[in-house]
């Protein structure tokens, strides 16, 4: 068997990669080590395939500033040169900020922080009164595709809203990982349809969190 | 700006990174930096058409250039067309996302007749006018190129010039003249008046057709003195040497054939009667051992692709095939790469060859034997016998094969029902032969034979142009006859639809009158007419007989040997009096040695660089 490194990398996603699906970025990582000359470990078994793991997924269209993928090579290669390599096999828009080793184990993730702006036709007044209510419900489609109305109240930690010059932006933590996990256009959803109104938004995850409200990675 | 517009309907779109670009290997140049924009066009989808290797042959080749830049365009999606249309985006190259209106050049390839309509929608949504005449100063060149231009009558009206055969030289000297003109402040018609002047660009303008009053075509000839009676296609002479892309553009998602490819050989040295490839590129010229090797390696370690294929038209016929495989073996096995060999014959399906790919990868088993009977196998050319077939089954199977798959035509040249009868028996013998194995030596559970019928669409350029296709009826009494002949369900039979192939067949011998047609055909909705759920027949024959046009006339009517077809004014080089011949030859069942046996003189000059021109047994 071959010997295997494990490493944990930081990475942002923007501009024109922030379309790429959670399905095409672990293609195009894969391909990217492959370019780096980086050995990926394949794992073990009757149909071995590369050793790349995203603790977390991203949604289409949301920009991520500090994504977490974790990665097996066959050689121990220094921390700098995983990261200068790769940086320049990726294609724009997708930037290694870190590598590490791997610390915490992917089930403490608890929560995720999310910069959102929103534009168009409503403004921090009107997001108050969606969010001031004392239930935000909305349906949702469980893993067996069944609808379930969820309350999205007691999971919303808003931490900072205003109106801006490009719109209302808000700072909010929203529960990610294996156990609850909640995706900012959920939110952004409910209140269209709450204020009736066309909006737009831009959203950037900025922090992925554990229990004990310290960064993951 | 127009970034932002984009970019506000990609999030309610299918798989919106095909509509973006920025992927790996797309080449992002400082436009005002740049001297000519050339928008290359494939009228179909992201995923179709990323996987065609003459775009990336040609996108490759033109942006090398530091003053041209070559950007990637597609037909998008229904879903993301219709957003398109409603926040008046118009269509845009997928590097600058910049419209493609405002380009130098719109070049299309037009790889099969039923993408002719998607064409048209991709001019009118880039906010060009579709007929040349309608286009002045102000809009690019549109032009065309591939296979399908070898009769481009159909499109003529539309389109402004046409590449004919290979493209690697001829497109750099078309932009180089076009540059140099456009920096004297000449006109378009002056341009197009010297482009005609290129070997291998054709100008439809430049053309009159007149017409017989049974339809047929009286003449058709130059109207300048300067311009060529006869254009004639391009072909690489030194094709081991010719530009070949170190790196591709890797699509984020995933695309029909998402691997690496690398180009063995062009041209055949077969001459099946049936097959247009196997005619408009000649001469067979191939690359050598090391040139092959060396791109496998640019390409695996540039793009980061961990399947890499061999492309030609039958790469067993390369002349080191056996060297080649095991150079290529060696690497791809060391690298984690599995390699892919499409298009090998049965006929030189060595135990060796097999070996090597076994390494690889199995899959099902793929044979064409394109006839059910040796009679017609030898009407068509196809010089493929059912013991070279069962001996390659017998390999496979104690290789551990379980799946083959047969592909026949229908509606072949004298065919009759006996030779539908032989496609049944074909199958059923393969079956017999699978249980004729000793089962330890065998897979268990079984063998599936599918047998997959195409309608024969008769073809420019080769010697079956002059040919009839069978009409609905033929067709629809021989695909029930062949299902009657199954015995077993083992065997699984399927073809496709007859309006497919009847559109198909117009289109491809079809004259400018048909301009019209599928202008009107677009225009009552008519795109996408290669995808099954997208085809609407109805209205394809309602504009023919709207319009007081017949397809059969086009597509079922046997033509005369001293008929002016519409395509005589083009020269690929292979003559008109081979295909007469051979045409003769196929009719009294007589086959032809392949290039490799001897030469026939097609027509083809030894100085075009075939590897096998001018052999003498």
């Amino acid at each position: 068997m071959e010997e295997r490194f494990d490493y944990r990398l930081k990475f942002s996603k923007k501009g024109r990669a922030v379309y790429i699906s959670h399905l095409d970025l672990m293609r195009t990582m894969q391909r990217a080590f492959k370019r780096a000359g980086l050995p990926i470990w394949y794992t073990q078994g009757f149909n071995p395939h590369a050793y790349i793991m995203f603790p977390l997924a991203l949604s289409l269209g949301v920009v991520g500033e500090c994504e977490v993928m974790d990665v097996a090579l066959t050689k121990e290669i220094p921390f700098d040169e995983v990261k200068s390599s790769l940086n320049e096999a990726l294609p724009t828009g997708l930037e290694i900020i870190s590598v590490k080793e791997p610390m915490n184990e992917h089930k403490s993730i608890a929560k995720s922080e999310y910069e959102i702006v929103i534009s168009g036709d409503a403004n921090k007044t009107s997001f108050e009164r969606f969010i001031e209510r004392e239930k935000i419900e909305v349906k949702k489609l469980t893993k067996k595709k069944k609808e379930k109305v969820i309350d999205l109240k007691p999971y919303t930690e808003i931490s900072e809203l205003r109106d801006t010059s490009s719109g209302i932006y808000i700072k909010v933590l929203l529960p990610s990982g294996c156990e609850t996990n909640i995706n900012p256009g959920v939110l952004l959803d409910a209140f269209a349809e709450f204020s009736g109104a066309d909006i737009q938004s831009k959203i950037r995850r900025t922090k992925i969190l554990m229990a004990n409200g310290k960064e993951f990675c | 700006m127009y970034k932002e517009k984009i970019e506000k309907i990609l999030p309610s779109v299918q798989r919106p990174a095909r509509y973006i670009g920025g992927e790996h290997g797309s080449v992002v140049k400082d436009k005002s930096k740049v001297e000519v924009r050339f928008a290359f066009c494939f009228p179909d989808t992201y995923d179709v058409g990323m996987s065609h290797l003459g775009m990336k042959i040609l996108y490759g080749l033109k942006n090398a250039r530091e003053e041209f830049w070559c950007e990637r365009v597609f037909q998008p999606e229904a879903d993301f067309e219709a957003k398109m249309r409603e926040e008046g985006i118009l269509l845009y190259g997928l590097e600058s996302l910049d419209p493609i209106k405002d380009f130098d050049f719109i070049g299309f390839t037009l790889q099969y007749e039923l993408s002719f309509t998607n064409v048209l929608n991709m001019l009118d949504l880039a906010g060009v006018p579709l007929r040349a005449a309608d286009r002045g100063e102000d809009y690019p060149i549109v032009l065309g190129g591939g296979p399908c231009v070898c009769n481009p009558e159909p499109l003529a009206d539309f389109f402004d010039l046409f590449i004919l055969g290979e493209g690697e030289e001829v497109n750099l000297e078309l932009m180089d003249l076009y540059n140099s003109m456009k920096k004297q402040g000449s006109t378009k018609q002056e341009f197009l008046r010297e482009a005609a002047k290129i070997e291998g660009i054709y100008v439809p303008a430049f053309y009159e057709v007149l017409y017989n009053e049974d339809n047929t075509i009286k003449s058709c000839e130059p109207i300048y003195d300067d311009v060529p009676r006869k254009v004639k296609k391009r072909v690489i002479k030194d094709f081991n040497s010719v530009y070949y892309p170190k790196d591709f553009v890797v699509p984020f998602t995933q695309i029909v054939h998402d691997r690496a490819v690398v180009e063995v050989l062009r041209g055949c040295i077969r001459g099946c009667r049936f097959c247009q490839a196997g005619f408009i590129y000649r001469p067979f010229r191939e690359k050598d051992v090391a040139t092959i090797t060396q791109s496998t390696k640019d390409l695996c370690s540039n793009t980061g692709y961990e399947e890499v294929s061999l492309s030609s038209l039958s790469t067993s016929d390369h002349t080191q095939i056996n060297n080649l495989l095991e150079e290529l073996v060696d690497y791809t096995k060391d690298e984690h790469i599995s390699l892919s060999l499409p298009s090998l014959r049965v006929d030189n399906f060595s135990e060796e060859v097999l070996e090597k790919v076994k390494t690889v990868r199995k899959s099902g088993l793929t044979f064409a034997p394109e006839a059910g009977t040796q009679r017609l196998r030898d009407v068509i050319n196809k010089n493929v016998t059912e013991e070279e077939i069962m001996r390659s089954c017998q390999i496979a199977f104690e290789g551990g094969y379980t799946s083959v798959k047969l592909y026949f035509m229908l509606g072949l040249p004298t065919e009759t029902l006996e030779d539908i009868e032989g496609m049944a028996n074909t199958a059923q013998k393969i079956i017999d032969l699978f249980y004729s194995i000793p089962k330890e030596k065998r897979e268990k559970g079984g063998v599936t034979v599918s047998i997959s019928c195409a309608t024969f669409v008769p073809k420019p350029f080769t010697p079956f142009e002059f040919e009839p296709q069978a009409t609905r009826e033929e067709v629809e009494e021989r695909q029930k006859h062949l299902l009657d002949c199954l015995k077993t369900k083992k065997i699984r039979a399927s073809w496709h639809d007859y309006n497919i192939s009847l559109l198909e067949a117009a289109l491809a011998r079809g004259d400018r009158r048909l301009s019209a047609v599928i202008e009107e055909a677009w225009r009552r909705g008519c795109k996408m007419d290669s995808w099954n759920e997208y085809f609407k027949p109805e209205i394809w024959w309602q504009v023919f007989e709207d319009l007081g046009i017949d397809p059969e006339f086009y597509a079922c009517r046997r033509r005369e040997y001293t008929e002016i077809m519409p395509w005589d004014h083009l020269d690929y080089l292979v003559s008109k009096r081979f295909f007469v011949r051979e045409n003769k030859l196929a009719h009294q069942a007589v086959t032809t040695p392949n290039c490799k046996e001897k030469c026939s003189g097609c027509g083809i000059k030894k100085e075009c660089g075939g590897v096998y021109c001018g052999r003498k047994v």
